[in-house]
Protein backbone atom coordinates (compact mmCIF):
# COMPACT_ATOMS: atom_id res chain seq x y z
CA UNK A 1 0.00 0.00 0.00
CA UNK A 2 2.68 2.43 1.09
CA UNK A 3 5.02 1.38 -1.72
CA UNK A 4 2.25 1.81 -4.31
CA UNK A 5 1.59 5.27 -2.93
CA UNK A 6 5.31 6.04 -3.22
CA UNK A 7 5.45 4.70 -6.76
CA UNK A 8 2.47 6.85 -7.71
CA UNK A 9 4.12 9.96 -6.27
CA UNK A 10 7.38 9.09 -7.98
CA UNK A 11 5.91 8.61 -11.46
CA UNK A 12 3.80 11.74 -11.01
CA UNK A 13 6.96 13.63 -10.18
CA UNK A 14 8.62 12.39 -13.37
CA UNK A 15 5.67 13.64 -15.41
CA UNK A 16 5.64 17.00 -13.64
CA UNK A 17 9.36 17.62 -14.17
CA UNK A 18 9.00 16.54 -17.79
CA UNK A 19 6.26 19.13 -18.36
CA UNK A 20 8.24 21.81 -16.50
CA UNK A 21 11.34 21.20 -18.61
CA UNK A 22 9.28 21.25 -21.79
CA UNK A 23 7.69 24.59 -20.79
CA UNK A 24 11.10 25.94 -19.89
CA UNK A 25 12.51 25.03 -23.31
CA UNK A 26 9.52 26.68 -25.03
CA UNK A 27 9.97 29.79 -22.87
CA UNK A 28 13.69 30.17 -23.37
CA UNK A 29 14.30 29.09 -27.00
CA UNK A 30 13.03 32.24 -28.74
CA UNK A 31 14.96 34.49 -26.35
CA UNK A 32 18.10 32.40 -26.66
CA UNK A 33 17.92 32.40 -30.47
CA UNK A 34 17.52 36.18 -30.38
CA UNK A 35 20.67 36.67 -28.32
CA UNK A 36 22.72 34.09 -30.20
CA UNK A 37 21.71 35.39 -33.63
CA UNK A 38 22.66 38.92 -32.60
CA UNK A 39 26.27 37.70 -32.51
CA UNK A 40 26.17 35.74 -35.78
CA UNK A 41 26.73 36.98 -39.30
CA UNK A 42 23.88 36.99 -41.79
CA UNK A 43 25.55 34.17 -43.72
CA UNK A 44 25.79 32.03 -40.60
CA UNK A 45 22.14 32.69 -39.77
CA UNK A 46 21.10 31.65 -43.28
CA UNK A 47 23.14 28.46 -43.04
CA UNK A 48 21.22 27.11 -40.08
CA UNK A 49 20.27 27.29 -36.43
CA UNK A 50 22.97 27.33 -33.80
CA UNK A 51 22.74 27.23 -30.04
CA UNK A 52 26.13 28.86 -29.56
CA UNK A 53 27.09 32.50 -30.04
CA UNK A 54 29.50 33.54 -32.77
CA UNK A 55 31.89 36.47 -33.12
CA UNK A 56 30.13 39.00 -35.34
CA UNK A 57 28.60 41.23 -32.68
CA UNK A 58 30.63 44.32 -33.58
CA UNK A 59 30.19 43.76 -37.28
CA UNK A 60 26.41 43.59 -36.82
CA UNK A 61 26.55 46.76 -34.79
CA UNK A 62 28.40 48.55 -37.59
CA UNK A 63 25.83 47.40 -40.15
CA UNK A 64 23.05 48.61 -37.87
CA UNK A 65 24.68 52.04 -37.56
CA UNK A 66 25.44 52.32 -41.28
CA UNK A 67 21.74 52.07 -42.11
CA UNK A 68 21.04 55.44 -40.54
CA UNK A 69 18.92 54.24 -37.64
CA UNK A 70 20.42 55.62 -34.47
CA UNK A 71 19.93 52.94 -31.83
CA UNK A 72 22.01 54.94 -29.35
CA UNK A 73 19.69 57.91 -29.53
CA UNK A 74 16.66 55.63 -29.36
CA UNK A 75 18.15 54.09 -26.26
CA UNK A 76 18.70 57.51 -24.67
CA UNK A 77 15.15 58.59 -25.59
CA UNK A 78 13.67 55.43 -24.11
CA UNK A 79 15.76 55.81 -20.99
CA UNK A 80 14.61 59.40 -20.49
CA UNK A 81 10.92 58.61 -20.99
CA UNK A 82 11.12 55.50 -18.81
CA UNK A 83 12.95 57.22 -15.94
CA UNK A 84 10.67 60.27 -15.97
CA UNK A 85 7.56 58.05 -16.15
CA UNK A 86 8.85 55.97 -13.27
CA UNK A 87 9.51 58.98 -11.05
CA UNK A 88 6.09 60.48 -11.77
CA UNK A 89 4.18 57.21 -11.35
CA UNK A 90 5.95 56.23 -8.12
CA UNK A 91 5.83 59.65 -6.48
CA UNK A 92 2.19 60.40 -7.21
CA UNK A 93 1.19 56.78 -6.66
CA UNK A 94 2.56 56.88 -3.12
CA UNK A 95 1.29 60.40 -2.48
CA UNK A 96 -2.27 59.39 -3.37
CA UNK A 97 -2.02 56.10 -1.51
CA UNK A 98 -0.68 57.87 1.58
CA UNK A 99 -3.72 60.15 1.53
CA UNK A 100 -6.01 57.13 1.38
CA UNK A 101 -4.23 55.09 4.05
CA UNK A 102 -3.51 57.80 6.64
CA UNK A 103 -6.43 60.19 6.53
CA UNK A 104 -10.01 59.38 7.22
CA UNK A 105 -12.00 61.56 4.88
CA UNK A 106 -15.49 61.39 3.45
CA UNK A 107 -15.66 59.47 0.20
CA UNK A 108 -12.45 57.60 0.93
CA UNK A 109 -13.85 54.14 0.23
CA UNK A 110 -15.71 55.39 -2.82
CA UNK A 111 -12.48 56.84 -4.15
CA UNK A 112 -10.63 53.59 -3.57
CA UNK A 113 -13.30 51.56 -5.38
CA UNK A 114 -13.06 54.03 -8.23
CA UNK A 115 -9.29 53.56 -8.46
CA UNK A 116 -9.78 49.79 -8.64
CA UNK A 117 -12.28 50.26 -11.45
CA UNK A 118 -9.65 52.30 -13.29
CA UNK A 119 -7.09 49.53 -12.75
CA UNK A 120 -9.43 47.00 -14.30
CA UNK A 121 -10.55 49.16 -17.21
CA UNK A 122 -7.68 51.18 -18.62
CA UNK A 123 -8.16 54.21 -20.80
CA UNK A 124 -6.74 52.74 -23.98
CA UNK A 125 -10.07 53.01 -25.70
CA UNK A 126 -9.92 56.79 -25.61
CA UNK A 127 -6.52 57.19 -27.24
CA UNK A 128 -7.99 58.98 -30.27
CA UNK A 129 -9.70 61.58 -28.11
CA UNK A 130 -6.50 61.88 -26.11
CA UNK A 131 -4.48 62.45 -29.27
CA UNK A 132 -6.78 65.17 -30.59
CA UNK A 133 -6.80 66.88 -27.19
CA UNK A 134 -2.99 66.76 -26.98
CA UNK A 135 -2.65 68.16 -30.48
CA UNK A 136 -4.91 71.08 -29.50
CA UNK A 137 -2.65 71.69 -26.49
CA UNK A 138 0.40 71.43 -28.76
CA UNK A 139 1.68 68.45 -26.78
CA UNK A 140 1.86 65.91 -29.59
CA UNK A 141 5.38 64.90 -30.54
CA UNK A 142 6.26 65.84 -26.97
CA UNK A 143 7.25 63.41 -24.23
CA UNK A 144 4.99 65.29 -21.81
CA UNK A 145 2.00 63.59 -23.43
CA UNK A 146 3.51 60.24 -22.48
CA UNK A 147 4.58 61.17 -18.96
CA UNK A 148 1.92 63.52 -17.53
CA UNK A 149 -0.98 61.02 -17.59
CA UNK A 150 0.99 58.92 -15.09
CA UNK A 151 0.13 61.44 -12.37
CA UNK A 152 -3.11 59.49 -12.24
CA UNK A 153 -1.80 55.95 -12.57
CA UNK A 154 -4.43 53.77 -10.91
CA UNK A 155 -2.22 50.69 -10.87
CA UNK A 156 0.50 52.59 -9.02
CA UNK A 157 -1.97 53.87 -6.41
CA UNK A 158 -3.39 50.41 -5.87
CA UNK A 159 0.03 48.87 -5.40
CA UNK A 160 1.26 51.68 -3.14
CA UNK A 161 -1.87 51.41 -0.98
CA UNK A 162 -1.41 47.67 -0.51
CA UNK A 163 2.21 48.29 0.40
CA UNK A 164 1.70 51.23 2.76
CA UNK A 165 -0.96 49.38 4.71
CA UNK A 166 1.65 46.79 5.62
CA UNK A 167 4.46 49.18 6.59
CA UNK A 168 2.76 52.25 8.02
CA UNK A 169 3.65 53.01 11.64
CA UNK A 170 1.11 55.48 12.96
CA UNK A 171 3.09 56.20 16.13
CA UNK A 172 5.95 57.46 14.00
CA UNK A 173 3.64 59.86 12.18
CA UNK A 174 2.19 61.13 15.45
CA UNK A 175 5.69 61.61 16.83
CA UNK A 176 6.68 63.63 13.76
CA UNK A 177 3.53 65.76 14.17
CA UNK A 178 4.40 66.49 17.78
CA UNK A 179 7.87 67.52 16.61
CA UNK A 180 6.16 70.05 14.38
CA UNK A 181 6.64 68.44 10.97
CA UNK A 182 4.17 69.44 8.26
CA UNK A 183 1.91 66.76 6.80
CA UNK A 184 3.71 66.82 3.46
CA UNK A 185 7.03 66.84 5.32
CA UNK A 186 5.99 63.70 7.18
CA UNK A 187 5.21 62.05 3.86
CA UNK A 188 8.59 63.03 2.39
CA UNK A 189 10.83 62.51 5.37
CA UNK A 190 9.16 59.79 7.41
CA UNK A 191 6.97 57.77 5.08
CA UNK A 192 8.96 57.65 1.85
CA UNK A 193 12.17 56.36 3.47
CA UNK A 194 10.12 53.59 5.08
CA UNK A 195 8.49 52.80 1.76
CA UNK A 196 11.68 52.54 -0.29
CA UNK A 197 11.48 48.75 -0.88
CA UNK A 198 7.90 49.07 -2.12
CA UNK A 199 8.73 52.14 -4.16
CA UNK A 200 11.58 50.19 -5.78
CA UNK A 201 9.27 47.32 -6.74
CA UNK A 202 6.69 49.73 -8.11
CA UNK A 203 9.47 51.60 -9.89
CA UNK A 204 10.64 48.46 -11.68
CA UNK A 205 7.12 47.84 -12.97
CA UNK A 206 6.65 51.43 -14.04
CA UNK A 207 10.03 51.41 -15.75
CA UNK A 208 9.37 48.21 -17.69
CA UNK A 209 5.91 49.43 -18.71
CA UNK A 210 7.28 52.74 -20.00
CA UNK A 211 10.27 51.09 -21.66
CA UNK A 212 8.02 48.66 -23.54
CA UNK A 213 5.24 51.11 -24.37
CA UNK A 214 4.63 51.15 -28.10
CA UNK A 215 1.01 52.08 -28.82
CA UNK A 216 0.91 55.50 -27.12
CA UNK A 217 4.36 56.54 -28.32
CA UNK A 218 3.53 55.36 -31.82
CA UNK A 219 0.40 57.53 -31.93
CA UNK A 220 1.75 60.59 -30.13
CA UNK A 221 5.37 60.89 -31.24
CA UNK A 222 6.10 61.63 -34.89
CA UNK A 223 9.63 62.96 -35.41
CA UNK A 224 12.34 60.39 -36.03
CA UNK A 225 14.82 61.92 -33.59
CA UNK A 226 12.29 61.45 -30.78
CA UNK A 227 11.59 57.80 -31.57
CA UNK A 228 11.88 55.47 -28.62
CA UNK A 229 13.24 51.93 -28.96
CA UNK A 230 9.93 50.16 -29.66
CA UNK A 231 9.35 52.54 -32.55
CA UNK A 232 12.84 51.92 -33.91
CA UNK A 233 12.23 48.19 -33.66
CA UNK A 234 9.28 48.67 -35.95
CA UNK A 235 11.49 50.35 -38.57
CA UNK A 236 13.98 47.46 -38.30
CA UNK A 237 11.56 45.29 -40.20
CA UNK A 238 11.59 47.61 -43.20
CA UNK A 239 13.19 47.02 -46.57
CA UNK A 240 16.52 48.54 -45.63
CA UNK A 241 17.19 45.59 -43.38
CA UNK A 242 15.64 42.87 -45.50
CA UNK A 243 18.90 40.97 -45.91
CA UNK A 244 20.71 41.97 -42.72
CA UNK A 245 19.40 39.34 -40.33
CA UNK A 246 22.31 39.65 -37.92
CA UNK A 247 21.76 43.39 -37.57
CA UNK A 248 18.00 42.94 -37.06
CA UNK A 249 18.55 40.45 -34.25
CA UNK A 250 21.11 42.76 -32.67
CA UNK A 251 18.69 45.68 -32.82
CA UNK A 252 16.07 43.57 -31.04
CA UNK A 253 18.63 42.36 -28.51
CA UNK A 254 19.55 45.95 -27.64
CA UNK A 255 15.95 46.61 -26.61
CA UNK A 256 15.44 43.37 -24.73
CA UNK A 257 18.74 42.55 -22.99
CA UNK A 258 18.73 45.50 -20.54
CA UNK A 259 15.37 44.31 -19.20
CA UNK A 260 16.64 40.72 -18.92
CA UNK A 261 19.72 41.92 -17.01
CA UNK A 262 17.51 43.97 -14.70
CA UNK A 263 15.30 40.94 -14.19
CA UNK A 264 18.26 38.80 -13.16
CA UNK A 265 18.92 41.21 -10.29
CA UNK A 266 15.35 42.07 -9.28
CA UNK A 267 13.34 38.93 -10.10
CA UNK A 268 12.55 38.35 -6.44
CA UNK A 269 11.00 41.81 -6.01
CA UNK A 270 9.09 41.54 -9.25
CA UNK A 271 7.55 38.16 -8.48
CA UNK A 272 6.65 39.08 -4.91
CA UNK A 273 5.37 42.45 -6.15
CA UNK A 274 2.89 40.76 -8.47
CA UNK A 275 1.86 38.29 -5.81
CA UNK A 276 1.66 40.87 -3.02
CA UNK A 277 -1.84 42.18 -3.47
CA UNK A 278 -3.19 38.70 -3.93
CA UNK A 279 -3.06 38.05 -0.18
CA UNK A 280 -6.19 39.01 1.64
CA UNK A 281 -5.74 42.21 3.52
CA UNK B 1 -0.90 77.29 16.65
CA UNK B 2 -1.71 78.96 13.39
CA UNK B 3 -5.28 79.90 12.83
CA UNK B 4 -7.20 78.53 9.88
CA UNK B 5 -5.16 75.39 10.08
CA UNK B 6 -6.77 72.51 8.23
CA UNK B 7 -7.88 69.60 10.32
CA UNK B 8 -5.81 66.51 9.58
CA UNK B 9 -8.73 64.72 8.00
CA UNK B 10 -9.07 67.24 5.19
CA UNK B 11 -5.41 66.72 4.36
CA UNK B 12 -6.62 63.52 2.75
CA UNK B 13 -8.17 65.59 -0.02
CA UNK B 14 -4.94 67.50 -0.52
CA UNK B 15 -2.99 64.31 -0.93
CA UNK B 16 -5.36 62.81 -3.47
CA UNK B 17 -5.88 66.12 -5.30
CA UNK B 18 -3.03 65.67 -7.82
CA UNK B 19 -4.42 62.28 -8.78
CA UNK B 20 -7.92 63.67 -9.23
CA UNK B 21 -6.71 66.64 -11.26
CA UNK B 22 -4.47 64.38 -13.35
CA UNK B 23 -7.35 62.00 -13.89
CA UNK B 24 -9.78 64.74 -14.91
CA UNK B 25 -7.27 66.24 -17.36
CA UNK B 26 -5.67 63.14 -18.81
CA UNK B 27 -8.18 60.39 -18.13
CA UNK B 28 -11.74 61.62 -18.06
CA UNK B 29 -11.58 64.49 -20.53
CA UNK B 30 -10.07 62.28 -23.28
CA UNK B 31 -12.92 59.82 -22.67
CA UNK B 32 -15.45 62.62 -23.08
CA UNK B 33 -13.56 63.92 -26.09
CA UNK B 34 -13.53 60.48 -27.71
CA UNK B 35 -17.27 60.14 -27.15
CA UNK B 36 -17.93 63.61 -28.53
CA UNK B 37 -15.69 62.98 -31.54
CA UNK B 38 -17.44 59.73 -32.34
CA UNK B 39 -20.66 61.67 -32.94
CA UNK B 40 -19.07 64.01 -35.50
CA UNK B 41 -17.42 63.75 -38.88
CA UNK B 42 -14.08 65.25 -37.83
CA UNK B 43 -11.00 64.42 -39.88
CA UNK B 44 -7.44 65.62 -39.53
CA UNK B 45 -7.84 67.55 -42.78
CA UNK B 46 -10.85 69.71 -41.99
CA UNK B 47 -11.10 72.41 -39.35
CA UNK B 48 -14.84 72.22 -38.87
CA UNK B 49 -16.65 69.25 -37.51
CA UNK B 50 -20.33 68.55 -37.80
CA UNK B 51 -22.51 66.64 -35.43
CA UNK B 52 -23.78 63.63 -37.31
CA UNK B 53 -25.34 61.61 -34.49
CA UNK B 54 -24.89 57.86 -34.66
CA UNK B 55 -23.90 57.86 -38.32
CA UNK B 56 -20.37 56.54 -37.60
CA UNK B 57 -21.74 53.65 -35.58
CA UNK B 58 -24.22 52.74 -38.33
CA UNK B 59 -21.41 52.73 -40.84
CA UNK B 60 -19.25 50.59 -38.57
CA UNK B 61 -21.90 47.92 -38.20
CA UNK B 62 -22.43 47.93 -41.95
CA UNK B 63 -18.68 47.49 -42.39
CA UNK B 64 -17.47 43.89 -42.59
CA UNK B 65 -14.09 44.94 -41.25
CA UNK B 66 -15.46 45.93 -37.86
CA UNK B 67 -17.17 42.59 -37.31
CA UNK B 68 -14.03 40.89 -38.53
CA UNK B 69 -11.87 42.80 -36.05
CA UNK B 70 -14.22 41.98 -33.17
CA UNK B 71 -14.41 38.30 -34.16
CA UNK B 72 -10.63 38.10 -34.48
CA UNK B 73 -10.05 39.73 -31.11
CA UNK B 74 -12.42 37.32 -29.38
CA UNK B 75 -11.10 34.28 -31.19
CA UNK B 76 -7.47 35.09 -30.48
CA UNK B 77 -8.20 35.97 -26.86
CA UNK B 78 -10.23 32.82 -26.12
CA UNK B 79 -7.83 30.48 -27.91
CA UNK B 80 -4.96 31.77 -25.76
CA UNK B 81 -6.81 32.39 -22.51
CA UNK B 82 -8.19 28.88 -22.09
CA UNK B 83 -4.80 27.13 -22.30
CA UNK B 84 -3.26 30.01 -20.33
CA UNK B 85 -5.54 29.63 -17.32
CA UNK B 86 -5.49 25.83 -17.68
CA UNK B 87 -1.69 25.62 -17.55
CA UNK B 88 -1.56 28.20 -14.77
CA UNK B 89 -4.01 26.23 -12.61
CA UNK B 90 -2.15 23.00 -13.30
CA UNK B 91 1.27 24.48 -12.53
CA UNK B 92 -0.03 26.17 -9.38
CA UNK B 93 -1.60 22.95 -8.15
CA UNK B 94 1.66 21.09 -8.77
CA UNK B 95 3.83 23.74 -7.19
CA UNK B 96 1.65 23.89 -4.09
CA UNK B 97 1.29 20.13 -3.75
CA UNK B 98 2.90 19.03 -0.49
CA UNK B 99 3.19 15.41 -1.55
CA UNK B 100 4.96 16.12 -4.85
CA UNK B 101 7.56 18.43 -3.25
CA UNK B 102 8.59 20.11 -6.50
CA UNK B 103 12.07 21.59 -6.16
CA UNK B 104 13.08 25.15 -6.98
CA UNK B 105 9.50 26.38 -7.39
CA UNK B 106 10.75 29.96 -7.26
CA UNK B 107 13.18 29.35 -10.11
CA UNK B 108 10.54 27.80 -12.39
CA UNK B 109 8.14 30.67 -11.78
CA UNK B 110 10.87 33.22 -12.36
CA UNK B 111 11.87 31.71 -15.68
CA UNK B 112 8.30 31.21 -16.92
CA UNK B 113 7.54 34.86 -16.21
CA UNK B 114 10.47 36.24 -18.20
CA UNK B 115 8.73 36.61 -21.61
CA UNK B 116 6.17 38.90 -19.96
CA UNK B 117 8.80 41.59 -19.43
CA UNK B 118 10.12 41.68 -22.97
CA UNK B 119 9.12 44.53 -25.25
CA UNK B 120 6.07 43.34 -27.23
CA UNK B 121 7.29 45.23 -30.28
CA UNK B 122 10.58 43.33 -30.15
CA UNK B 123 8.79 40.04 -29.46
CA UNK B 124 6.65 40.53 -32.56
CA UNK B 125 9.67 41.40 -34.70
CA UNK B 126 11.53 38.43 -33.24
CA UNK B 127 8.80 35.95 -34.14
CA UNK B 128 8.49 37.60 -37.54
CA UNK B 129 12.16 36.77 -38.09
CA UNK B 130 12.01 33.32 -36.54
CA UNK B 131 9.05 32.30 -38.70
CA UNK B 132 10.09 33.95 -41.93
CA UNK B 133 10.67 31.77 -44.99
CA UNK B 134 14.41 31.47 -44.42
CA UNK B 135 14.09 31.66 -40.64
CA UNK B 136 15.13 29.23 -37.90
CA UNK B 137 11.67 27.68 -37.53
CA UNK B 138 11.73 26.42 -41.11
CA UNK B 139 15.37 25.38 -40.83
CA UNK B 140 14.68 23.34 -37.67
CA UNK B 141 11.50 21.73 -38.97
CA UNK B 142 13.06 20.71 -42.28
CA UNK B 143 16.23 19.39 -40.65
CA UNK B 144 14.18 17.39 -38.17
CA UNK B 145 12.16 15.97 -41.05
CA UNK B 146 8.87 17.34 -39.71
CA UNK B 147 8.33 19.35 -42.88
CA UNK B 148 9.36 18.32 -46.37
CA UNK B 149 10.02 21.94 -47.36
CA UNK B 150 9.97 25.48 -46.00
CA UNK B 151 6.55 27.05 -45.41
CA UNK B 152 5.44 30.68 -45.69
CA UNK B 153 4.04 30.62 -42.15
CA UNK B 154 3.06 34.26 -42.11
CA UNK B 155 1.15 34.07 -45.36
CA UNK B 156 -1.26 31.41 -44.18
CA UNK B 157 -4.27 32.27 -42.05
CA UNK B 158 -4.09 29.25 -39.74
CA UNK B 159 -0.38 29.44 -38.99
CA UNK B 160 -0.38 33.22 -38.53
CA UNK B 161 -3.30 33.11 -36.10
CA UNK B 162 -1.81 30.09 -34.38
CA UNK B 163 1.49 31.89 -33.97
CA UNK B 164 -0.20 34.98 -32.53
CA UNK B 165 -2.17 32.83 -30.08
CA UNK B 166 1.04 31.08 -29.10
CA UNK B 167 2.91 34.36 -28.54
CA UNK B 168 0.11 35.70 -26.33
CA UNK B 169 0.09 32.48 -24.34
CA UNK B 170 3.89 32.46 -24.13
CA UNK B 171 3.84 36.02 -22.81
CA UNK B 172 1.16 35.60 -20.19
CA UNK B 173 1.03 32.08 -18.72
CA UNK B 174 3.83 32.87 -16.24
CA UNK B 175 2.04 35.97 -14.97
CA UNK B 176 -1.22 34.08 -14.50
CA UNK B 177 0.61 31.29 -12.67
CA UNK B 178 2.12 33.76 -10.18
CA UNK B 179 -1.27 35.37 -9.52
CA UNK B 180 -3.05 32.06 -9.04
CA UNK B 181 -0.30 30.71 -6.77
CA UNK B 182 -0.58 33.82 -4.63
CA UNK B 183 -4.32 33.21 -4.40
CA UNK B 184 -3.77 29.59 -3.38
CA UNK B 185 -1.25 30.57 -0.71
CA UNK B 186 -3.92 32.73 0.90
CA UNK B 187 -6.25 29.76 1.38
CA UNK B 188 -6.04 28.63 5.04
CA UNK B 189 -4.23 25.30 5.24
CA UNK B 190 -6.60 23.94 7.91
CA UNK B 191 -9.36 23.69 5.30
CA UNK B 192 -7.29 21.14 3.40
CA UNK B 193 -6.35 19.34 6.60
CA UNK B 194 -10.00 19.05 7.57
CA UNK B 195 -10.87 17.76 4.11
CA UNK B 196 -8.05 15.23 4.30
CA UNK B 197 -9.34 13.95 7.64
CA UNK B 198 -12.75 13.56 6.01
CA UNK B 199 -11.10 11.47 3.31
CA UNK B 200 -11.42 13.86 0.38
CA UNK B 201 -9.41 13.12 -2.76
CA UNK B 202 -7.01 15.63 -4.31
CA UNK B 203 -9.51 16.28 -7.10
CA UNK B 204 -12.34 16.89 -4.62
CA UNK B 205 -10.21 19.29 -2.63
CA UNK B 206 -9.38 21.19 -5.80
CA UNK B 207 -12.97 21.57 -6.99
CA UNK B 208 -14.60 21.98 -3.54
CA UNK B 209 -12.05 24.17 -1.74
CA UNK B 210 -9.43 25.65 -4.04
CA UNK B 211 -11.61 26.76 -6.95
CA UNK B 212 -14.41 28.41 -4.93
CA UNK B 213 -11.93 30.30 -2.75
CA UNK B 214 -9.96 31.38 -5.80
CA UNK B 215 -13.01 33.05 -7.30
CA UNK B 216 -12.01 36.66 -6.64
CA UNK B 217 -8.57 36.01 -8.12
CA UNK B 218 -10.07 34.22 -11.11
CA UNK B 219 -12.43 37.14 -11.73
CA UNK B 220 -9.46 39.48 -11.65
CA UNK B 221 -7.49 37.33 -14.10
CA UNK B 222 -10.53 37.00 -16.39
CA UNK B 223 -11.35 40.68 -16.47
CA UNK B 224 -7.81 42.02 -16.90
CA UNK B 225 -7.09 39.42 -19.54
CA UNK B 226 -10.31 40.23 -21.38
CA UNK B 227 -9.53 43.94 -21.41
CA UNK B 228 -6.02 43.15 -22.62
CA UNK B 229 -7.36 40.84 -25.32
CA UNK B 230 -9.81 43.43 -26.59
CA UNK B 231 -7.07 46.09 -26.74
CA UNK B 232 -4.36 43.84 -28.18
CA UNK B 233 -2.22 45.84 -30.57
CA UNK B 234 1.59 45.65 -30.60
CA UNK B 235 2.06 42.00 -31.47
CA UNK B 236 -0.62 41.50 -34.15
CA UNK B 237 0.27 44.91 -35.61
CA UNK B 238 3.96 44.11 -35.97
CA UNK B 239 3.75 40.39 -36.67
CA UNK B 240 2.88 40.84 -40.34
CA UNK B 241 2.35 44.05 -42.29
CA UNK B 242 0.53 46.31 -39.83
CA UNK B 243 -2.83 45.61 -41.43
CA UNK B 244 -3.54 42.23 -39.88
CA UNK B 245 -2.58 40.20 -42.93
CA UNK B 246 -3.00 37.54 -44.25
CA UNK B 247 -6.62 38.23 -45.25
CA UNK B 248 -7.24 40.36 -42.14
CA UNK B 249 -6.92 37.22 -40.04
CA UNK B 250 -5.11 38.97 -37.19
CA UNK B 251 -6.65 42.42 -37.58
CA UNK B 252 -7.81 43.26 -34.05
CA UNK B 253 -10.02 46.06 -32.68
CA UNK B 254 -7.12 48.37 -31.99
CA UNK B 255 -5.51 47.73 -35.37
CA UNK B 256 -8.78 48.71 -37.04
CA UNK B 257 -8.92 51.82 -34.86
CA UNK B 258 -5.37 52.67 -35.83
CA UNK B 259 -6.06 52.08 -39.54
CA UNK B 260 -9.02 54.49 -39.45
CA UNK B 261 -6.94 56.96 -37.44
CA UNK B 262 -3.98 56.87 -39.82
CA UNK B 263 -5.93 56.60 -43.08
CA UNK B 264 -5.12 59.18 -45.73
CA UNK B 265 -7.93 61.43 -44.51
CA UNK B 266 -7.16 60.84 -40.84
CA UNK B 267 -10.75 60.03 -40.05
CA UNK B 268 -10.40 60.43 -36.29
CA UNK B 269 -14.15 60.63 -35.64
CA UNK B 270 -14.62 57.22 -37.18
CA UNK B 271 -11.62 55.87 -35.25
CA UNK B 272 -13.16 57.20 -32.01
CA UNK B 273 -16.36 55.31 -32.69
CA UNK B 274 -14.35 52.08 -32.88
CA UNK B 275 -12.86 52.89 -29.47
CA UNK B 276 -16.29 53.66 -28.01
CA UNK B 277 -17.89 50.47 -29.30
CA UNK B 278 -15.03 48.28 -28.11
CA UNK B 279 -15.16 49.99 -24.72
CA UNK B 280 -18.89 49.31 -24.40
CA UNK B 281 -18.47 45.70 -25.49
CA UNK B 282 -15.58 45.09 -23.09
CA UNK B 283 -17.30 46.72 -20.13
CA UNK B 284 -20.52 44.78 -20.64
CA UNK B 285 -18.57 41.52 -20.82
CA UNK B 286 -16.46 42.39 -17.76
CA UNK B 287 -19.65 43.11 -15.79
CA UNK B 288 -21.03 39.83 -17.08
CA UNK B 289 -18.00 38.01 -15.68
CA UNK B 290 -18.51 39.70 -12.29
CA UNK B 291 -22.18 38.75 -12.33
CA UNK B 292 -21.78 35.10 -13.29
CA UNK B 293 -18.86 34.41 -10.97
CA UNK B 294 -20.20 36.31 -7.97
CA UNK B 295 -20.84 34.52 -4.70
CA UNK B 296 -24.22 32.88 -5.00
CA UNK B 297 -24.93 33.22 -1.25
CA UNK B 298 -26.05 36.75 -1.92
CA UNK B 299 -22.82 38.23 -0.62
CA UNK B 300 -21.17 40.35 -3.28
CA UNK B 301 -17.75 39.05 -4.21
CA UNK B 302 -15.31 41.39 -2.62
CA UNK B 303 -13.05 41.90 -5.58
CA UNK B 304 -11.78 45.24 -4.34
CA UNK B 305 -10.47 43.71 -1.13
CA UNK B 306 -8.87 40.69 -2.69
CA UNK B 307 -7.86 41.67 -6.19
CA UNK B 308 -4.15 41.18 -6.66
CA UNK B 309 -1.99 44.10 -7.61
CA UNK B 310 -1.52 44.08 -11.33
CA UNK B 311 1.87 45.11 -12.58
CA UNK B 312 1.24 48.69 -11.60
CA UNK B 313 1.19 51.37 -14.19
CA UNK B 314 1.28 48.75 -16.82
CA UNK B 315 -2.29 48.94 -17.99
CA UNK B 316 -2.07 45.25 -18.44
CA UNK B 317 -2.22 44.18 -22.04
CA UNK B 318 -2.51 40.47 -21.82
CA UNK B 319 -4.80 38.46 -23.90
Amino acid sequence: MISRYRLGTYSMRVIVYGVLILLLVITIIPIWLLIVNATRSTTEIQQGVSALPSTHLLENFRILESKGINMGRGFANSLFVAVASTVVAVYFGFLTAYGIVIYDFKGRNLFMSFVILLVLIPMQFSIVGFFQYMSRLGLTDNYASLILPLVASAGAVFFAKQYLESVVVRELIDAARIDGASELGIFHRVMMPLAIPGAATLGIFAFVAAWNNFFNAFILISSLEKYTLPMLVQTLRGDVYRTEYGAIYLGLAITVVPIIVMYVFFARYIISGIAMGAMKE
Amino acid sequence: MRTGRLSTTSYGYLFIAPFIIGFLLFGLYPVYNTLALSLTNTTMMTREAHFIGLENFKRLFADDFFMKAVTNSWLIWLLNFIPQIGIALLLSAWFMNIRLKIRAVGMWRTLFFLPNLLMPAAVAALFFSLFSYYGPANQLMVTAGLQSEAIHYLQKIATTRGLLVFIQWWTWFGWTTIIIMAGMTAIPIHLFEAAMVDGASAGQMFTQITLPLLKPILIFVFVTSLVGGMTMFDIPFLLTDGRGSPASSIMTNNILMYLKFSSSKGHIAFASSVGVLVFIMTTVCALGIFYFLRDREGKATAVPETAPASPPGKGRQPA
